[in-house]
């Protein structure tokens, strides 16, 4: 009796086997792999590992454990600090650059043949090196520099733009958004190119004025874009670095000063590695939880029905 | 050999030791590696770190105890080859012994000056100042000179570079003391706060953007548009050369006239990675010859750091600019730093624009540097 199981089994048809094509596709990704595995991979593990030491850049490591993290958080008030700036900044900017490129990505739109002309002008200075940019700007945003020499033409004595430390954040920020947004007009740009004028024209039958249109058809068919602009604008606006080194340096004293200057400085001015790769830890969680947070939330406020 | 080679005049510094020792031993040659002044001091701990690196690097005495694991004491060595280091500036070794042991031998001596444009002077009724200046007398000049567009004094932002350190040298207030940062001392808080108020009170001075580097002020002075600068010899030449006006140098102010000179100089050292160092020393020794770098001062404008060859780098110049600088060689105490030096003038010139500003005094911010920079 046992054995009519076994002789069904042996009778059985195998399976076809399934030929895919594996091992071209690992042929295929091999080298992108490469890449990601030593300059991401490698470089991610080998600073969690320099983080648990006291590293100078000449000398023997000695091994502290947690102790730089345990400094940062509850030892260094600088670290808070820096923290504060560089949110204040991330979120500043991301607003101002959403809302404004949404603004002048629209009005672009309605041009016509314009557009694209002023869309290519918006864009160069994404495309002009940051060093270059934030050398122009010092020179314009100096106490004696072309914005105060221009007030000075109407009596009006301009203040110090980036030694102020009420002003100095938002030079930054004002700089930045010069910087920044024409990448942002660009993709909102091809995501209004991509909403169908017969949704316009049925809302306007309808009998839907301008911003009813703009509210209710135009933006939840903008939103994927909306959301990806968020996204890469919030990861670009914690790391910001380049405008603070090259206009404040930080100054004046911490009100400028973001976590990845002050990371940077730690590594490579003050001889600590290991704080400083404390300190991208600590900025790189954030920055994984925030985009974590807009990712669980894409489902609700994103629509992606054409 | 490491060092920094900003640009083409630092190449033909370099080269201008090479070349004068080459008179002695024709055979003598150095290959010359390193990226800019401001970058050197970092890209040396990594160029060491690796492997095939240069055996001769410069240091400078403010940098010698930051730099101290990178350099080999050359007591032994010095002993051996029967080498009297006395001959050199007395506060540049004293500035390159670490823990007991010298770091390197010094080639240049700087005690920091200040430079004044004697047309402004004279057009502003203002007596030239020499060796003995008082800093009443300063101040009093500075506001005499602060008049239609030109301001008293040019001030860069740094902490070293600019005037409050070398106000409070002249004071006899030093930023460290028995090897650790001293930076609240009432002396030394006292002159920075003076500085400060140059700027914020006073209104002599232009207050500096924390961004500025030191050619900024320089070039404000330069232009005219500023009537003092305080600075280092080793910018004689350009500002003697290049400035609107005759410019002449004087002794740093402090309280009681009688100046005391901050000096700063660079130096060679000995990599501790070097496998033949005895050679490296022999190398060092026969580019620091009085006749090297009398002849390198007479070329390139460094104050030598042997007494016997200043008078190669007086040459021409004006009697009176060479006393003020051998006064205050004989004077002068050495910048001595700390490892965390980097971070305190990194702070400092962070913080500067508020103190130029009069936002926060020089107490508070000496305390929050001296605070983070333990």
């Amino acid at each position: 009796m046992t054995a009519i199981p076994t002789l069904a089994v042996k009778n059985a048809k195998k399976p076809a086997r399934v030929t895919g094509h594996g091992k071209l596709a690992a042929v295929y990704l091999a080298p992108g792999m490469l890449g990601f595995l030593i300059f991401i991979v490698v470089p991610l593990i080998a600073s969690l590992v320099i983080s648990l030491f006291d590293w100078p850049l000449f000398g023997t490591p000695k091994f502290v454990g947690l102790e730089n993290y345990t400094r940062m958080l509850a030892g260094d008030p600088v670290f808070w600090t820096v923290l504060g700036n560089t949110l204040f900044f991330a979120v500043c900017y991301t607003v101002l650059n959403l809302v404004l490129a949404l603004g002048v990505s629209t009005w672009l739109h309605s041009l016509g043949s314009w557009g694209p002309f002023f869309r290519v002008l918006f864009f160069i200075p994404v495309v002009t090196p940051m060093v270059a940019n934030a050398l122009v700007w010092r020179l314009m945003l100096t106490d004696d520099g072309v914005v105060n020499s221009f007030l000075a033409n109407f009596g009006i004595h301009g203040p110090s733009w980036l030694s102020n430390s009420q002003l100095a954040m938002g030079s930054l920020i004002a700089m930045s958004l010069w910087q920044g947004i024409g990448y942002n007009i660009i993709v909102l740009g091809a995501g209004l190119n991509g909403i169908s004028p017969n949704l316009l024209e049925a809302a306007r039958i309808d009998g839907a004025g301008a911003w009813q249109r703009f509210f209710r058809v135009v933006l939840p068919m903008l939103s994927p874009s909306l959301f990806f602009c968020t996204v890469m604008t919030i990861i670009g606006a914690f790391k910001v670095f380049t405008q603070p080194y090259l206009l404040t340096l930080g100054g004046p004293g911490e009100s400028t000063n973001t976590i990845v200057l002050y990371l940077y400085r730690n590594g490579f001015s003050f001889d600590k590695l290991g704080y400083a790769s404390a300190l991208a830890w600590a900025l790189f969680v954030i920055v994984m939880l925030i985009t974590a947070l807009q990712f669980s939330q894409q489902k609700r406020l994103v629509n992606y029905d054409n | 050999m490491y060092t920094w080679i900003s640009n083409e005049n630092d190449r033909a510094q370099w080269q201008a030791f090479v070349d004068a020792a080459k008179k002695k031993d024709p055979a003598f040659d150095l290959t010359l590696e390193g990226p800019s002044f401001n970058d050197y001091w970092t890209k040396v701990k990594t160029r060491l770190s690796s492997s095939g690196a240069p055996c001769i690097i410069t240091t400078q005495a403010a940098r010698a105890q930051e730099l101290k694991d990178l350099t080999v004491p050359l007591d032994d060595m010095v002993k051996s080859n029967n080498v009297d280091v006395s001959m050199y500036n007395k506060a540049m070794i004293d500035g390159l012994t670490v823990d007991g042991s010298l770091r390197g031998i010094p080639y240049d001596a700087e005690p920091v000056v200040l430079y004044y444009n004697k047309d402004l002077l004279s057009a502003a009724g203002v007596k030239e100042p020499t060796l003995n200046y008082t800093t009443a007398q300063f101040t009093s000049d500075l506001k005499a000179l602060t008049k239609d567009g030109v301001t008293g004094l040019a001030v860069p932002p740094g902490f070293g570079a600019g005037p409050g350190l070398p106000l409070a040298f002249a004071n006899g207030n030093e930023p460290v003391k028995d090897g650790k940062l001293d930076l609240t001392n009432q002396g030394l808080v006292q002159d920075q706060q003076f500085a400060f108020d140059l700027a914020a009170k006073e209104k002599v001075a232009a207050p500096p953007q924390a961004s500025d580097g030191s050619d900024v002020p320089e070039q404000q002075f330069m232009s005219g548009k500023a009537a003092m600068i305080i600075d280092g010899p080793w910018m004689y030449d350009t500002l003697t050369t290049k400035t609107q006006g005759k410019v002449g140098i004087a002794v740093v102010p402090s309280t009681s006239g009688q100046s005391i000179g901050m000096i700063q100089g660079s130096a060679f050292a000995i990599a501790a990675s070097c496998k033949d160092k005895e050679t490296a020393f022999k190398n060092i020794m026969k580019i620091t010859t009085p006749e090297v770098v009398g002849a390198v001062g007479a070329a390139r404008g460094t104050v030598p750091s042997v007494e016997s060859a200043i008078k190669d780098w007086a040459g021409n110049k004006p009697a009176a600019d060479v006393a003020v600088v051998e006064a205050l060689l004989k004077s002068g105490r050495p910048l001595v730093t700390t490892p965390t030096w980097n971070q305190v003038e990194t702070n400092f010139t962070q913080y500067s624009g508020d103190g130029f500003r009069g936002s926060k005094s020089a107490q508070e911010i000496l305390s929050t540097i001296a605070n983070s920079a333990k």
